[in-house]
């Protein structure tokens, strides 16, 4: 292949085919609009929108973003215009984006979630729904559904038969065994997971002896969380069959590499991207420059093209090593 | 509003910890309100890691050339490397962000409170207003001499200062400038109207005071800021009951200059 050739860049991400495998995150960027003047979205693979919740949300009080040591604590609060806010408002602005359009939602039990997607649905411009059962934003109910492997399972029985969008359950990264909650999305019907959400984190002021925010609680996201995040993506990349989606702390084109290398069919840019509008294109350009230094013609070849010693970097018990303690059984048993 | 690169032309300390800076903007750089604020990088390396807003203090055309200035202080991480940055760099910014002060189509004084680095919008501010041959009258307030900056500029109105510590001007708040100058100049909520800027303490009080007056009010606020531009939803205000629609306007897009009698100043941090 002469350098000059145009990498192919297209990943799928169940039945969605996507330009280049590079999203902007959920609460990043509304929902297109408000950054249309400063990021080229005909560049890019796709946006996730703010999250969707069944009626609207006045969001958390202030203060509701601090700044901490390579990153930051926010408690939005998944301030949106609820569900028919949305029809009426956001639809028309999806309708005409140059770019997959990715609508996430987030309901306060099954029945919310069902109609959210039913909804989500019906308003005809999603090219895939992020089910979003990991706000730390929203009180007890925001991380139910991907904390305990059952409410996730019941989360997805109930949504998959309500549409034929992928739908890409968005995960939490604040528990013990990831792997799990990837597992019963994957099991009972979701066509991706995407991670990280935030850890929960705070920040307190010492001059006034008061938390910094307004909720004392918030999400940390930001390049401080990336090797957290690669972790976790990890895990779950040897777990599961289906596509991972993966981000958190993406502030150059080689930390979006890391998370392909790492097996992420596509990444999503968040934080970073407040300081620097054109980092979800210079990933892409730095994709495809890549793929071109490794004299391929795919980004297929990058996508979970680390290089592991044999034995080495399974976390706990995931797919792989399933896979292992099989072959080893069958062995054994064939050499009896 | 427009992401561009812009040079920093002067970068200089006036009195201890606050900084002119003057920069040269790009044509892209559509004309700025007063009131209106540009969203900085102020470095590549992630170090701060968000942008930081900063109010513009003036705008200025000379030929080809477009500048603007910012009088900032330092506060923190970000505005401590802001101050180390040399003649010549270039910095990323976003703007003119927000929306600015409503000067009254009917002819009426303006009173500008200003409290610390607050004066920076009521600089460009008054400059607009002589422009606009408006009368004003410029009331500033700060701690001590050292943090009076900027006033100098101030002409074609009355100016009146005053000081925490009595080092310049009045003994004591420009709050009580405020009152005085109310009264003894015989303004009425037809002939005058007040835009204020400084800490959230002043800006609550010249707020009751005009509400107790019935005048028209307008105060730009701060507070931080990711996105600058209302996707994130991290800068909310919160207004009184009987303005607030669906909860916290953005400052950054509504604001960050509000009707000051609208503005819930017990649920604002
Ligand atoms: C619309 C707007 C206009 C502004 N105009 C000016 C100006 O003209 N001149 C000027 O000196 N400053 C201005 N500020 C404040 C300025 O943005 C902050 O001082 C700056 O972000 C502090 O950054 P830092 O990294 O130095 O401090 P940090 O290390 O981030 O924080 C230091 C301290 O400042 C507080 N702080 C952080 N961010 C803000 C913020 N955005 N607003 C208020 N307090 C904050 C923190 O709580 C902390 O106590 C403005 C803010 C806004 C929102
Ligand atoms: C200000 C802000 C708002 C967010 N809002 C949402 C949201 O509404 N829904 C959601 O699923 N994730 C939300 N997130 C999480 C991000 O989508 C992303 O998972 C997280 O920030 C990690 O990526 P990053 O480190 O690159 O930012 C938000 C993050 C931030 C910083
Ligand atoms: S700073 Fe993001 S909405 Fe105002």
């Amino acid at each position: 292949m002469t350098p000059a050739t145009k990498p192919d860049l297209r990943v799928r991400i169940g039945s969605l085919e996507l330009r280049n495998p590079v999203l902007v995150a959920s609460g990043i960027i509304g929902y297109g609009r408000e950054y249309e003047r400063l990021v080229n979205l005909g560049a890019i693979g796709g946006i996730v929108t703010k999250t969707v919740t069944l009626r609207p949300r006045a969001g958390n009080p202030p203060p509701r973003v601090v700044e901490t040591a390579a990153g930051m604590l926010n408690s939005i609060g998944i301030e949106n215009p609820g569900l028919e806010g949305y029809h009426a408002v956001k639809v028309p602005i999806l309708r005409d984006l140059p770019c997959a359009r990715i609508v996430s939602v987030e309901g306060e039990d099954v029945a919310e979630f069902c109609e959210l997607v039913r909804g989500v649905d019906a308003s005809g411009v999603a090219d895939a729904i992020e089910v979003n059962i990991s706000c730390p934003n929203v009180g007890p109910h925001g991380m139910r559904y991907s904390t305990d492997a059952g409410n996730a399972r019941d989360v997805m029985t109930a949504i998959r038969p309500l549409t034929r969008l992928p739908l890409i359950a968005k995960l939490t990264p604040n528990v013990t065994r990831i792997a799990e909650i990837a597992e019963a999305c994957a099991d009972h019907g979701a066509d991706a997971v995407s991670l990280v959400n935030t850890f929960v984190g705070m920040a307190v002021d010492s001059r006034t002896r008061k938390p910094i925010l307004g909720t004392v609680l918030g999400g940390l996201s930001g390049p401080a969380i990336k090797p957290l995040a690669l972790a976790k993506v990890w895990e779950v990349v040897q777990a599961v069959d289906i596509p991972v989606v993966g981000m958190g702390g993406i502030a150059k084109p080689a930390d979006a590499l890391e998370f392909l290398l790492a097996g992420c069919v596509a990444v999503e840019i968040g934080t970073a991207m407040f300081a620097d509008p054109g980092l979800p294109e210079s990933c892409v350009a730095g994709i495809a420059d890549y793929v071109r230094g490794m004299r391929e013609h795919s980004v297929d070849a990058v996508i979970g093209a680390m290089i592991v010693p044999e034995g080495r970097g399974v976390i706990r018990a995931g797919k792989a090593q399933r896979e292992n303690a099989r072959a080893t059984r069958a062995a054994s048993g064939g050499s009896s | 509003m427009n992401q561009v690169d812009c040079t920093i032309i002067e970068n200089r300390e006036l009195t201890r910890g606050n900084f002119l800076l003057t920069l040269r903007v790009p044509r892209q750089f559509s004309k700025p309100q007063p009131g209106q604020f540009v969203h900085l990088r102020l470095s590549t390396d992630g170090e701060p890691l968000l942008r930081r807003p900063y109010s513009l203090e003036g705008f200025f055309e000379r030929g080809r050339i477009r500048a603007i200035r910012i009088y900032y202080s330092v506060v923190g991480r970000g505005s401590r490397i802001l101050s180390m940055h040399p003649k010549g760099r270039e910095l990323d910014l976003i703007g003119p962000l927000g929306v600015g002060f409503q000067i009254s189509r009917k002819k009426k004084t303006s009173l500008l409170v200003a409290g610390g680095r607050g004066v920076a919008p009521l600089l460009f501010l008054a400059r607009r207003l002589r422009e606009r041959k408006r009368p004003h009258v410029f009331l500033f307030g700060a701690k001590s001499k050292y943090e009076l900056y900027g006033y100098r500029d101030v002409r074609g109105g009355r100016l009146h200062l005053a000081t925490d510590d009595g080092s310049v001007g009045y003994h004591g708040s420009v709050l009580d400038l405020l009152q005085r100058e109310w009264e003894e100049a015989g303004h009425t909520p037809d002939t005058a109207e007040i835009f204020t800027c400084g800490p959230h303490g002043l800006l609550h009080a010249v707020a009751d005071f005009a509400r107790d007056r019935g005048v028209r009010c307008e105060a730009s606020l701060e507070g931080p800021m990711a996105c600058g531009v209302g996707a994130c939803r991290g800068c909310p205000i919160p207004l009184r009951p009987e303005h607030d629609g669906a909860g916290y306007p953005a400052m950054c897009v509504e604001g960050p200059v509000y009707d000051a009698t609208a503005v819930d100043w017990e649920r604002l941090p």
